[in-house]
């Protein structure tokens, strides 16, 4: 089994954004060519979140979706505003492979099951956005940027996937944006706590980082800003991954 | 020559159309018996529960359309992930459904059929081994035959001629299977980039 490298794309009225600990967003190009040079450089997958959608009420943005989807020739997982069976149906008609839920799941945490038992539990993934401060890790809430302290971060976790999903996206909110290296003890937390795939994200600035995650059991990263504001590209990720001998898709 | 995608409602249908287009073939969906006897080719992707997947190839005389189509006239089928699931005999998920029962076996959940420590869903990139009759599907150098995998459950109890390719993820696991003019992939060629593209040109050039 190969490890995974997946970027992760923001979307906002059709264009992808970047920003810090999800605020401060800045302009980080155009989604579908930008997917186009990431299928070209041997993504392993892509994760594509509309950031707006679920705060504004409204489903994703399903014409961003189908352009992005028509250059990938890996698996696309999309997330945002997913709250009906009907929304997820018109994501996988946009071209989707997965869905990710997020603060939808949170509202109404059935929804993760009565999606997983039309599309399969393979087919959804539980978002899950961690804030760690000095008093502790919090569940994060991207809507209002609070934590939600009622609900322990691990406890939604387990509930995650004891209702259905079958992959986690793991969120360090705190380094979102940072290049301060991953939270390797969060995803031996999060592990520990679920046996399904957990996918790593946020704060990874150098290779050097990533390999060090991967050394540290992550079997999955998802990738940002490293991808968006430095001279990286997945390619040289990836072969640097390699040579440092992980195992990896070239 | 024709090729139609079964569209049975519970399928990434465009990641399927997107990969058969860059491949050079303009397929069609087919959502009805006669669009799927009027093609040259079948394709059955699948993501979603087999159950429900399953009721609905039958009522929809799809499954019947299929049988015709592949197993009285020989055209060539490719069945992908829960679309090669679906040819098997029995499904064990939520309950006991019956598959359209063209390759013996069933298909149980990858924590019975020895996945104990790995994680479930097996997702993700994994290599493939290929037994000898399938040589025409996997042409090329072996680092080509890494494939995107994403499914909780397996083909067990298999007629062990029906095996084209295995895999291993803790245990070994079938990866494909090839019986008359079905060949079927546990993993996603249209998701498994250029190693995918090269399996879905060599099954539109297959003649069984």
């Amino acid at each position: 089994m190969l490890r995974r490298i997946i970027p992760s794309l923001l979307l906002r009225s059709g264009r992808l954004v970047k920003g810090v600990s999800y605020a401060n967003h800045r302009d980080a190009g155009n989604p579908s060519t930008t997917a186009r040079a990431h299928n070209a450089q041997g993504a392993d997958e892509l994760l594509l979140l509309d950031i707006d959608a679920s705060r504004e009420g409204r489903p994703p943005d399903f014409a961003a979706f189908a352009a992005v989807a028509r250059a990938c020739f890996m698996p696309l997982t999309v997330g945002g505003g997913i709250r009906t069976l009907e929304t997820a149906h018109r994501c996988f008609d946009s071209g989707a492979d997965k869905l990710c839920l997020t603060s939808t799941a949170l509202d109404d945490p059935r929804l993760i099951g009565n999606l997983a038992r039309v599309f399969g539990a393979q087919a959804i993934m539980l978002g899950l956005d961690v804030l760690t401060t000095e008093a502790g890790r919090f569940l994060y809430d991207h809507r209002t940027c609070h934590p939600i302290p009622a609900l322990a971060w691990g406890e939604w976790l387990q509930r995650g996937v004891a209702e259905g999903a079958g992959e986690v996206r793991l969120m360090a909110v705190d380094r979102e944006g940072r290049r301060t290296g991953f939270d390797t003890d969060l995803f031996a937390e999060a592990s520990a706590l679920v046996d399904v795939p957990v996918i790593l994200e946020g704060g990874a600035g150098s290779l050097d980082q990533i390999a060090t995650a991967l050394e540290a059991g992550a079997d999955a990263v998802a990738l940002g800003t490293m991808l968006v504001f430095s001279d990286n590209n997945l390619h040289k990720v990836k072969s640097f991954l390699k040579n440092a001998g992980l195992e990896i898709r070239l | 020559m024709s090729v139609a995608i079964i569209d049975y409602g519970a399928g990434n249908i465009e990641s399927v159309r997107n990969a058969l287009f860059a491949a050079g073939t303009n397929a069609t969906v087919a959502r009805d018996p006669d669009a799927v006897l009027a093609a040259d080719r079948l394709v059955l992707p699948g993501v979603g529960a087999a159950g429900p997947a399953a009721m609905r190839l039958a009522r929809s005389g799809l499954g019947e359309a299929m049988a015709e189509a592949v197993r009285l006239k020989g055209r060539p089928l490719l069945g992908i992930c829960l679309g090669m699931e679906l040819l098997a005999e029995q499904l064990l998920e939520f309950g006991r459904t019956p598959g359209l029962g063209w390759l013996s076996g069933e298909v149980v959940h990858l924590r019975d059929a020895g996945v104990q420590r790995a994680r479930v869903p097996h997702i993700g990139w994994n290599a493939v081994e290929p037994m000898g009759v399938a040589a025409h599907f996997f042409q090329g150098p072996e680092r080509m035959r890494t494939f995107y995998f994403c499914h909780s459950y397996t083909l067990v109890r298999h007629a062990l001629g029906a095996v084209a390719a295995h895999t291993t993820y803790e245990a070994p696991l079938v990866a494909a299977v090839l019986d008359g003019t079905v060949f079927a992939t546990q993993f996603h060629p249209e998701k498994s980039q250029i190693n995918g593209q090269r399996l879905i040109r060599a099954f539109l050039s297959w003649a069984p």
